[in-house]
């Protein structure tokens, strides 16, 4: 035998001894180890706005914890798996973070995509999960029971976008579109119906791929059906901007009114003109929003001075996305605090979450209830009033 | 004694025993590994082996169509995409009563044979880049398709994925589920690949011309190959979409696509065990390196690029070391004549090759403007002329190459098809080509055993499923290609790569192939050229003793001298016509002939 | 509705048939079909975006460095992916050798630039009144690069020479042509002809990585129906895509358009696999 050969094979009979022993070692959970927070958040990819917003409040939250001394002298060590907006390496994370790295808790996956394939693996290892994702079905308190969600459903956000549309505005006839990913086309599916339930006339409905150049035939055909206002459902700034500049082109005067997304920093870059950004209206979350006499409440004034102190950049992304992340990072911390690091132990706690004061929202669960999001909470804003990455309260709009 | 019964070396049978030994070594770590994974208790790696088993399952599929087949296939994702949704629909119960799982995956099998199917029969018309970009096409729509059919596929939002019942339970018996299959989708691939279905594919590949003249059929062992690395693809869909738990439209990446073709390549081509490797270490690679996750598909690219521009034949190459023992310098092919009749049977006179009239231009240029040619059993008949005059386009024409403007060519007295070359050897005609056309990557033997394609009995399944009348025609290949080999002198030579034969070793193998046809009638294209003194006369032996077995030899050739010595009968063509043709002292003596070609 | 699907689709259409010309330059230079059009393509987008938007040079100084980065493109392609595939004995290896290529530059573009879509810049600081420059621009340009090829290939020598090598390479060779140093040329001029696609259609694609497997694919069809090699065809063949696409857009909606296009590719492809203007393939025995 050639000695090259050899090598070869005992070369590669080694690499895969360490690769498995490496697993062998459970760490011991001693009083002062770091308490491991699983994150999968999607850093990269082409659904990664959000998890860049996120990521800097949450890595802000945790290093202000650590900062003063951890929770009970341990310190908070985030273990960051970048899921890519790719489920196949969400899934792998998932095994990993739950069974080799063994953490208290995973915060995420923080897109609805990744987050399908990750929650019943993660209720299936009955490691709790927190995470801020909107899609209806991903929290189920049978199916998940130890999975909640500190963020609205899209039930919430639909129900207060149609509630604007139709009740203020006094708008009957509705175009509806989103883009072809998850969250879209399931928005559209949730939202039409219930739009119908109030009485309104949905004149189009339809989803078109977000690297679709030309929107003008979509656009054509929502006027020609006579709406009164078009409903966009995509976190893609590329699609919601192409929409605005098509209105804008076509000159054709209809509020829009949806996503947040529509009044981010990189949607406004995409626009051909500054005026397309009028007459626009997207969700938002009233603790974060300018108010009637033009200040945000105490406690986001509070935290938008402590980012600009830090040099935390707001322009190109949203304030309650920052806001979110901090709120993840703090109620954990806080829920460590309470209730230490056991699962058991941990899902007590939040099940008995009462108004929990968060910068973004003011979340409360219940044993039957995972969504802790208040549905007066969530509310419209104008968005081309951006200042700092939040805005004004929405015209007419009497939350 | 009698020459024709003494035995052939027998040191091929020993090495050959020692080689599988050595051959199987890399197999039984990798299973004993694969076994004993489990004992680890580290359920991460369990994820991680399982998606290796399930992506080396689709890629033992894929191997078979670009290691082996050398089909560009870039967007082969859209069959696992296929398979996933399949099994995910039909356990679902959205559409129609759940199914049971195993039931579900065995329809995913199904449907990926049928798209593979489908996305396979371009192959057969297009050039390789038209074809790869028929595949990508392919695989965005088949993406599309799931998004835009929610009422099936959930479209956006997606599907749940099975959970497979005891013993194949989530965690280690999927584990083990996934393994199982994984090992009979490389026992059936490696089944194939050893066959004569398996050479044919890297004949089509590397030399696809030689190919078709050794009588494989591309069109039906190409179909037959994507229909079946369809099924295995749809099979590993099947397993992903219970490995995901859901599965939604954006885990079928353009990414997963490039994952599984450069995993091939990286292994290298015509292997098993090198593709296997480079699927193993692209599943893994990633998970070592947090960092690294963003760039991996950068990397993939970049080492493909290597392997393309440094290390053609990837991992496999560097694993044969066998091919790299220098040969012996001054190798002299010493011809066996005598053991002809071991091949070659016995026919009785009276049969005839001819071309009546045959006319045919390619554009302006006429290169065979009327020409009749008549090659009878047991004799040479010699074709000489100048460069240009239609030579070797009248031996296409025979071939069934080229279809003439004009004209008919018959093989005793039966109307010979044209356009259809890969009939010819089932007819008993062969040849040889003017440029040798090799498999270079493969074995002086596999190349010859290619020239016996026709004489196999056993079907694809049969191959594929290693069962008793196989090995008996790979035996029986096997013992006729060594005994080809030792006639013209090269068996020495068997177990070498075929490129690194010298060119007179080249001319002389393709005749061991074409001798593998047992041809009534034997077409050479200047079989001397390149060729030394000593070796010309060996060559002219035995041309001389395969016409006497009674097989009718057309030879072309710019050696006067050979031609005078063993022809029968030689025609001369100029200019796409027959200038004169007669016996060898009347063509000597001709006026016309001894200006225009011969000279005095 | 009619007038959009004119504007638009002339225009994508204009794009494409400029990728289809890539392709070919590419291809009639060395008989090699290489992956980097559609990257050229996005490149030309994305350079320009960064040097008129971020970096803040004037649009003609930056419009002339996309070109230069695209000839340089070009050139890179020829020498690290096409000479050394060439030169060995598998000579269809090219294919992967050029994927390869497309590939990295694809995944840097999206790491380094970003997967979001950017901003491409008005790029004439005049009123868009009746007729919008993004739709002009990219027409214009088509017209230009076909008028400026012929003109290269029947009135200048170095166009002849390109024409030589194409046609008949050993006699080309036998001529003393520098088949070498025409085929460096040619890729450079394919990556002039790429980036400018790119960069004239970028205000309708946006700026970012995911326009090159858009551009790889729907740049391709015009050469696949047109005929390789054939320029004409190219561009009869990118404003009938363009055109269809749009048509299709409108009448059924974005995803069956994609599938619409898809089916005819094959169909004509299988039809007569040499395009429809092409001409049958040469003597292969």
């Amino acid at each position: 035998m050639s000695i090259k050969r050899r090598e070869v094979l005992a070369g590669s009979a080694a690499v895969g001894a360490v690769a498995l022993t490496s697993g062998l070692a459970a760490p011991a959970i001693a009083q002062n180890e770091p308490i491991k927070i699983g994150y999968l958040p999607a850093l990269t990819g082409p659904s990664s706005s959000t998890g860049i917003g996120i990521n800097r409040g949450t890595l802000m939250g945790v290093e202000m914890i650590n900062a003063s001394g951890g929770v009970n002298g341990r310190k908070i060590e985030l273990i960051v798996r970048d899921t890519q907006s790719d489920p196949t390496k969400a899934v792998n994370a998932v095994a990993e973070l739950t069974q080799r790295q063994k953490v208290a808790v995973i915060w995420g996956p923080l897109n609805s995509g990744e987050a399908l394939a990750a929650t019943p693996l993660i209720a299936r290892d009955k490691v709790p999960m927190l995470h801020p994702c909107w899609v209806d079905s991903l929290i189920n308190v049978q199916k998940y029971p130890m999975a909640f969600r500190n963020a609205p459903t899209n039930q919430q956000i639909g129900a207060a976008a149609n509630h604007y549309v139709v009740d203020v505005l006094k708008l009957k006839k509705v175009a509806v579109i989103s883009d072809t990913t998850g969250y879209g086309t399931a928005s559209v599916e949730a939202y039409v119906p219930m739009l119908k339930a109030k009485g309104a006339e949905v004149v189009y409905s339809g989803h078109v791929d977000a690297a679709n150049p030309d929107l003008k035939p979509e656009l054509l055909r929502m006027r020609n059906a006579g709406a009164q206002a078009i409903m966009p459902w995509s976190v893609n700034a590329g699609f919601l901007s192409r929409i605005l500049n098509t209105r804008g082109n076509m000159e054709w005067d209809v509020p829009v009114v949806g996503q947040t997304t529509l009044g981010s920093g990189q949607t406004k870059a995409l626009l051909e003109k500054p005026e397309y950004w009028n007459k626009v209206y997207s969700n938002n979350f009233k603790k974060v929003c300018f108010g009637k006499d033009g200040k945000l409440p105490p406690a986001a004034e509070e935290f938008v001075a402590r980012l600009r102190k830090e040099k935390v950049e707001m322009g190109d992304t949203l304030l309650w996305w920052i806001a979110l992340g901090w709120d993840g990072s703090r109620m954990m911390a806080e829920t460590f605090k309470a209730a230490g690091s056991k699962a058991g132990d941990i899902v007590g706690y939040w099940n008995k979450l009462k108004a929990w004061p968060g910068v973004y929202g003011t979340i409360t669960f219940t044993p039957e209830q995972h969504n802790g999001f208040p549905d007066d909470e969530v509310v419209m804003c104008e968005v081309n009033s951006l200042k700092d990455g939040a805005f004004n309260l929405a015209p007419g709009y009497s939350s | 004694m009698d020459a024709a019964a003494a035995p052939i070396a027998t040191r091929p049978a020993q090495t050959g025993r020692v080689a599988r030994i050595e051959a199987a070594v890399p197999w039984v770590v990798l299973a004993a590994a694969a076994v004993a994974l489990p004992l680890f208790d580290d359920s991460y790696a369990g994820v991680i082996a399982q998606r290796a088993c399930i992506y080396w399952i689709l890629c033992a599929g894929l191997n078979l169509v670009v290691g082996y087949a050398g089909q560009i296939a870039i967007g082969w994702v859209a069959l696992l995409t296929l398979g996933a949704y399949t099994t995910a629909v039909l356990t679902a119960g959205t559409v129609m009563e759940p199914w049971h799982p195993y039931i579900a995956l065995v329809a995913s099998g199904v449907m990926g044979a049928a798209f593979g199917f489908i996305i396979g029969l371009p192959a057969l018309r297009l050039r390789t880049f038209y074809f790869a970009m028929t595949t990508l096409g392919f695989s965005t729509i088949v993406t599309q398709v799931a998004l835009a059919w929610k009422s099936v596929t959930g479209g956006g939002i997606g599907t749940p994925g099975p959970v497979f019942p005891w013993p194949f339970e989530p965690g280690w018996g999927f584990y083990y589920f996934c393994l199982l299959l994984a090992a009979l989708a490389t026992w059936m691939t490696a089944n194939i690949a050893s066959s004569r279905f398996g050479r044919g594919l890297v004949a089509i590949r590397d030399a696809e011309v030689a190919a078709e003249a050794s009588g494989v059929a591309k069109g039906r062992l190409l179909m037959t190959v994507f229909l079946f690395s369809g099924a295995l693809a749809g099979v590993a869909g099947g397993l992903f979409s219970s490995l995901q738990s859901y599965i939604t439209p954006d885990a079928f990446t353009f990414d997963l696509s490039v994952l599984f073709f450069i995993a091939i390549l990286i292994g290298g081509r015509g292997s098993i065990l090198g593709p296997l490797l480079g699927t193993i270490i692209l599943t893994v690679l990633p998970e070592f390196a947090a960092p690294l996750v963003a760039w991996s598909t950068f990397l993939y690219a970049a080492l493909l690029l290597v392997i393309v521009l440094a290390i053609p034949g990837g991992i496999a190459d560097l694993l044969d070391y066998k091919n790299r023992r220098p040969l012996e310098q001054h190798r002299e092919i010493v011809t066996r004549p005598e053991l002809l009749s071991r091949i070659l049977k016995r026919q009785d006179g009276g049969g005839a090759l001819e071309l009546r009239g045959i006319e045919l231009h390619f554009g302006g240029v006429r290169a065979i403007d009327g020409l009749d040619l008549e090659v009878r059993s047991g004799e040479v008949h010699g074709l000489i002329g100048p460069n240009g005059s239609g030579k070797t386009t009248a031996l296409n024409v025979i071939s069934g190459y080229y279809r003439p403007q004009a004209g008919q060519a018959r093989l005793d007295g039966e109307t010979l098809p044209f356009l259809e070359p890969h009939t010819r050897a089932g007819q008993r005609i062969a040849r040889t080509f003017q440029t040798p056309r090799l498999i270079g990557g493969a074995s002086v033997l596999e190349n010859v055993m290619i020239g016996g394609t026709v004489e196999g009995r056993c079907s694809f399944t049969e191959a594929m499923l290693s069962l008793p009348r196989h090995h008996r025609d790979e035996a029986h290949l096997h013992e006729a290609a060594m005994t080809a080999l030792a006639t013209v002198g090269l068996e020495g030579l068997a177990a070498v790569r075929a490129d690194r034969l010298q060119h007179s070793e080249l001319r002389f193998m393709e005749i061991a192939r074409a001798l593998m046809v047992r041809p009534a009638f034997l077409l050479l294209d200047e079989p001397a050229a390149g060729l030394s003194a000593e070796e010309i006369r060996r060559l002219g032996a035995l041309i001389k003793a395969i016409s006497r077995s009674g097989t009718g030899v057309l030879l072309v050739e710019h050696h006067a001298d050979l031609i005078f010595d063993i022809c029968d009968r030689v025609t001369v063509l100029n200019l796409g016509k027959v200038l004169a043709a007669g016996t060898p002292a009347e063509i000597r003596a001709h006026r016309e002939v001894v200006s225009a070609y011969l000279g005095a | 509705m009619l007038e959009s699907i004119l504007s638009y689709g002339l225009a994508i259409g204009a794009v494409y048939a400029l990728i289809g010309i890539t392709y070919n330059v590419m291809f009639t230079a060395s008989r090699v079909f290489s992956f980097t059009a559609g990257m050229l393509g996005m490149v030309g987008g994305v350079l320009g975006a960064w040097f008129i938007t971020r970096l803040g040079l004037p649009v003609i100084v930056g419009f002339v460095l996309v070109l230069a980065c695209g000839a340089l493109i070009g050139v890179v392609t020829e020498i690290v992916t096409v000479r050394p595939v060439l030169k060995g004995i598998e000579q269809h290896l090219y294919v992967l050798s050029t994927l390869a290529f497309a590939l990295m530059v694809q995944q840097f573009v999206a790491i380094e630039w970003g997967t979001e879509a950017q901003p491409f810049p008005r790029l004439l600081p005049i009123e868009d009144g009746w007729v919008d420059q993004q739709f002009v621009l990219p027409i214009l340009a088509c017209i230009l690069t076909v008028v400026g090829l012929e003109v290269l290939y029947r009135h200048t020598l170095i166009g002849r020479a390109f024409r030589a090598i194409a046609e008949d390479s050993y006699a080309a060779r036998a001529l003393g042509l520098p088949e070498q140093r025409l085929r460096t040329a040619s890729f450079a001029l394919a990556g002039m002809i790429g980036t400018l696609a790119g960069f004239t259609g970028a205000m309708m694609l946006l700026a970012y990585f995911g326009n090159q497997a858009i551009l790889s694919f729907y740049g391709f069809v015009p050469v696949a129906l047109g005929g390789m090699g054939s320029h004409r065809g190219a561009v009869v063949g990118g404003l009938a895509l363009g055109l269809f696409q749009q048509a299709a857009n409108f009448l059924v909606g974005g995803i069956f358009a994609a599938v619409a296009v898809f089916v005819v590719f094959i169909i004509v492809l299988l039809l007569r696999p040499e395009g429809l203007a092409g001409a049958a393939t040469a003597r292969r025995v």
